[in-house]
C-alpha cells in the first residue's frame, strides 16, 4: 500500500509524458491521412474514353456569354451617366442661330441674338473691305489682319459685346467708321478692330460656317 | 470544326477570349438594340409618329407653325 503510494506519482508521470506527445500529433491532415475512407470506384460506370473537350469548350462559352452580357450591360450604365451630362437636344438647338443673308442689303448691319448675346453682321461694301485692308498694323492695339477677321471679306461676323465692360457698341458711328461703344467711348473700325478708347482687345470673332446663302452662328 | 480546335483557337489564349467576349458585346449591343427598336416599331405600327405624320398628310404641315 505504502509502495503504491509512493510509485503512483512515477506511474502517473511516466504514463503522462506519452499521452501528452500523441495528443500533438494528432493533427486533423494527420487525421485524414489516417482515414480509411475511400472514394468509390466508379469506373465500371463511366465512359471508357472519355473526350473532355465538348464540356469544356461549353464551360468555357458559357463564362464567355456570361462576360459578354455583363459587359454590354456596363457600357450602356456608363453610357447612360455619360450622356445626361451632355447638352440636351433644346439646348444643342439653342446653342445655333442660322441667318438668311440674301435679305442683307450691301452695306447694312444686321443684329442677331445668338445664345443670349448681340451678333453682328455687317455686308461690307468693297470700299469698307479696301479701308479695312488698308489700316497699318502698327497703329492697331490688338492687331489682327482683317483677313484673319473675316471668313468672306464681303461679310463681317462678329459678337456685339465691347471687350471693356461689355456694353453693345452702336453701328455706323465712331471716328473709324465702324461702331463706338456710348459706355465708355471706344471705337472701332470697319473690320471690328479696337481704335481708340479704354477697350483692350477686338470684337470677338465667333464660330460661323456658310452653307449657300445662309450663315450658321454657332 | 472540332470542339478541341475551337479551344484551340478562342479559349487558350486569355488575351483572345477576353478580346472575343469585349468585341462580342459591342456587336451584341447594336444587334440587340436594332432588335429591340424593330420589334417596338412593329408592335405599335400606326401608333408612331412617322405613321401619323404620314396619315395627316399635307394639311399636318399647315399646322407645324401653331
Amino acid at each position: 500500500m505504502l509502495s503504491n503510494l509512493i510509485r503512483s506519482p512515477i506511474t502517473v508521470r511516466t504514463l503522462a509524458k506519452p499521452v501528452a506527445i500523441t495528443c500533438a500529433k494528432l493533427s486533423t491532415t494527420q487525421l485524414i491521412n489516417k482515414s480509411t475512407y475511400r472514394t468509390p470506384d466508379f469506373d465500371d460506370v463511366l465512359k471508357k474514353d472519355r473526350n473532355m473537350d465538348k464540356s469544356r469548350v461549353f464551360s468555357y462559352f458559357m463564362v464567355g456569354s456570361m462576360g459578354l452580357l455583363s459587359s454590354a450591360g456596363a457600357k450602356s450604365t456608363v453610357e447612360t451617366f455619360l450622356s445626361s451630362m451632355s447638352a440636351s437636344a433644346d439646348v444643342l438647338a439653342m446653342a445655333k442661330v442660322e441667318v438668311s443673308l440674301a435679305n442683307i442689303p450691301l452695306g447694312k448691319n444686321v443684329v442677331v441674338k445668338w445664345q443670349g448675346k448681340p451678333v453682328f453682321i455687317r455686308h461690307r461694301t468693297p470700299h469698307e473691305i479696301q479701308e479695312a485692308n488698308e489700316v497699318d498694323m502698327s497703329a492697331l492695339k490688338d492687331p489682327q489682319t482683317d483677313a484673319d477677321r473675316v471668313q468672306n471679306p464681303e461679310w463681317l461676323i462678329m459678337l456685339g459685346i465691347c471687350t471693356h465692360l461689355g456694353c453693345v457698341p452702336i453701328g455706323e458711328s465712331g471716328d473709324f467708321g465702324g461702331w463706338f461703344c456710348p459706355c465708355h467711348g471706344s471705337h472701332y473700325d470697319i473690320s471690328g478692330r479696337i481704335r481708340k478708347g479704354p477697350a483692350p482687345l477686338n470684337l470677338e470673332i465667333p464660330k460661323y460656317e456658310f452653307a449657300e446663302d445662309k450663315v450658321v452662328v454657332g | 470544326m472540332s470542339f478541341a480546335s475551337i479551344y484551340k483557337v478562342l479559349f487558350k489564349r486569355n488575351s483572345i477570349f477576353v478580346g472575343t467576349v469585349f468585341v462580342g458585346a459591342f456587336l451584341f449591343q447594336t444587334e440587340f438594340d436594332s432588335a429591340i427598336t424593330k420589334w417596338y416599331e412593329n408592335r405599335n405600327k400606326g401608333k408612331l409618329w412617322k405613321d401619323v405624320k404620314a396619315r395627316i398628310g399635307s394639311n399636318g404641315a399647315e399646322d407645324d407653325d401653331e
